[in-house]
């Protein structure tokens, strides 16, 4: 794993994302990728997750997203990929404002065409079990890019190769151990396209010994320059694979930066305490 | 007192005609009443008001009567408010496709339900067109889920059906009934009777623990 860092930051296709590795936040450098703007956001009237949550993510960044159980990030990931009604606030996606507030009936206003290139993965198993893996893979590219069979196939059995699951194709989602679960879970978030990846936790459903598999993938894809927000409780994988890390907790971003500082040496008492608990288990 | 069990095989052809008689309705009814328990387990949960209520109050109501009244009800009561003459068959497919149908309906409400909510996050997350939702993901799920249930709802209407004597249907009940008067061996008769259900039903019971097995182990995740 250390070995597949270094390439990481050595990798050549990280040459146009280096200046944004090495700036402190994303707002000095570039366009923003994503770009968060006073999200609010309850469940109901007692129930306020996201208190005004602003946050800028620049093209090639590898967020990571850490905080306490209940301070929102499943929620922000899940607004994000348009899962979740709002009640103000704006999510721009590549200069495109995406998701926004709306008083009317509908409450939120989701732009589906730019929500399509964001992908997302989750905690819990979402394969689709009465179909193969590779139907899994190719079920979306068909419906809703109406891409022809054979090719559909052809690209699952290259990713699904890739991923070293090629002999799973036929075999159906009962067949497969949690980790392959959650690989084949990428690569079918990956047959479209996406510009940008989100990970919820997605090994905090794993067997420990399998945990390994499914952050390696989500390391090759990052040095491949995919962008992804990663939420994680893993806190070694977290320090491995951000270009920044975002602490969040009480439905606010409380502190961010590289992750050097953020876990060396944060600023904020609640991200310390936070911290000091995580490493004392 | 001995019995004769052998006088009874004399009387094979005409069980054999009755036990016909009982499958063919029991198949009958079961195509016809699991197609409206379908469609009656979408109206339940239709956003549409007036359909939830008139498909809850079908259902209720024969789940809650007598499927011997339901019956007696179409056969005796309807031909008067109609005015005409309705045939044991049709009295007999009608009221046991009502009582399929309601039953069924049930059935096949659980498995909706039974759809992992995550799935459908993915499914939105995968941008799938709502109508593909659900030609492609809950439908599917929702008819292998139901197989095995619909097939004991077939068993207990295939038992159900007996009833249909009551109006004169020449079914296996009937039949059986009828031979144990004419020759007044109702012990020897009514106990072959009642092991002919036994020997088509308890394969079918088995069948469902298998068939219920087999089902999880394919749909688990
Ligand atoms: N569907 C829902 N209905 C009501 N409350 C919810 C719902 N989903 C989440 N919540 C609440 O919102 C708060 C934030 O939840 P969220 O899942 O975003 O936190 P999190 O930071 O992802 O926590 P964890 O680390 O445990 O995953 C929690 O208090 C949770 O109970
Ligand atoms: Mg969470």
């Amino acid at each position: 794993m250390n070995k597949s860092m270094s390439n990481l930051s050595s990798a050549k296709s990280f040459s146009a994302t280096d200046s944004t590795n090495k700036s402190p936040t994303a707002s000095t450098s570039g366009q923003a990728l994503v770009k968060v703007s006073n999200l609010h956001k309850s469940y109901s009237p007692t129930i306020q997750v996201l208190k005004g949550l602003d946050l800028t993510m620049a093209a090639g960044e590898r967020l990571v997203v850490i905080g306490p159980s209940g301070g929102g990030k499943s929620t922000l990931l899940r607004v994000m990929m348009g899962l979740e009604q709002i009640d103000s606030g704006s999510i721009t996606f590549a200069g495109q404002p995406y998701i926004t507030a709306n008083d009317g009936k509908a409450k939120t206003k989701i732009n589906l065409a730019v929500r399509q290139q964001i992908g997302m993965v989750f905690q819990h198993y979402t394969l689709f079990p009465h179909l193969t893996i590779l139907q899994n893979l190719t079920l979306a590219p068909r419906k809703v890019r109406g891409e022809s069979k054979a090719s559909a196939e052809a690209r699952g059995m290259a990713l699904l190769t890739r991923f070293g699951l090629a002999a799973k194709a036929g075999a159906y989602p009962n067949q497969l151990s949690g980790g392959q679960k959650q690989r084949v879970a990428i690569a079918r978030a990956l047959m479209l396209d996406p510009k940008l990846m989100l990970f919820d936790e997605v090994t905090s459903a794993l067997d420990p010994e399998l945990v390994a598999e499914v952050e390696q993938v989500i390391m090759s894809l990052a040095e491949q320059g995919m962008p992804m927000m990663i939420v994680t409780h893993d806190m070694w994988f977290a320090k491995n694979i951000a270009s920044r890390v975002v602490f969040c907790a009480g439905g606010v971003v409380v502190e961010e930066g590289p992750p050097d500082q953020i876990f060396n040496a944060p600023k904020h008492e609640r991200t310390r305490e936070f911290l000091d608990r995580v490493f004392h288990i | 007192m001995t019995y004769d069990f052998a006088v009874v095989l004399g009387y094979w052809e005409a069980l054999l005609q009755g036990l016909e008689v009982t499958v063919e309705l029991t198949l009958l009814c079961a195509a016809l009443g699991s197609a409206l328990g379908f469609v009656t387990s979408l109206a339940r949960v239709s956003p549409v008001r007036f359909l939830r209520w008139i498909s809850t109050l079908y259902v209720e109501f024969f789940r809650g009567t007598p499927v011997l009244i339901q019956l007696f009800w179409f056969f005796f009561c309807l031909p008067i408010i109609l005015g005409s003459d309705i045939s044991n068959f049709i009295a007999a497919t009608v009221t046991l496709t009502l009582y399929t149908g309601a039953i069924t309906s049930e059935t096949f409400r659980a498995s909706l339900k039974s759809i992992r909510p995550e799935e459908i996050d993915a499914c939105i997350a995968l941008g799938l067109p709502r109508l593909t939702q659900i030609t492609n993901i809950v439908l599917p799920q929702a008819l292998l889920r139901a197989i095995p249930t619909l097939l004991s709802n077939f068993v207990s209407l295939f038992k159900e059906s007996a009833l249909v004597s009551a109006v004169g249907m020449a079914d296996l009940m009937f039949v059986g009934q009828n031979i144990s008067s004419n020759i007044a061996k109702p012990v020897e008769v009514l106990t072959v009777v009642a092991v002919i259900y036994f020997v088509v039903a308890f394969p079918l019971t088995r069948a469902v623990t298998v068939i219920e097995r087999k089902m999880l182990a394919k749909l688990a995740i």
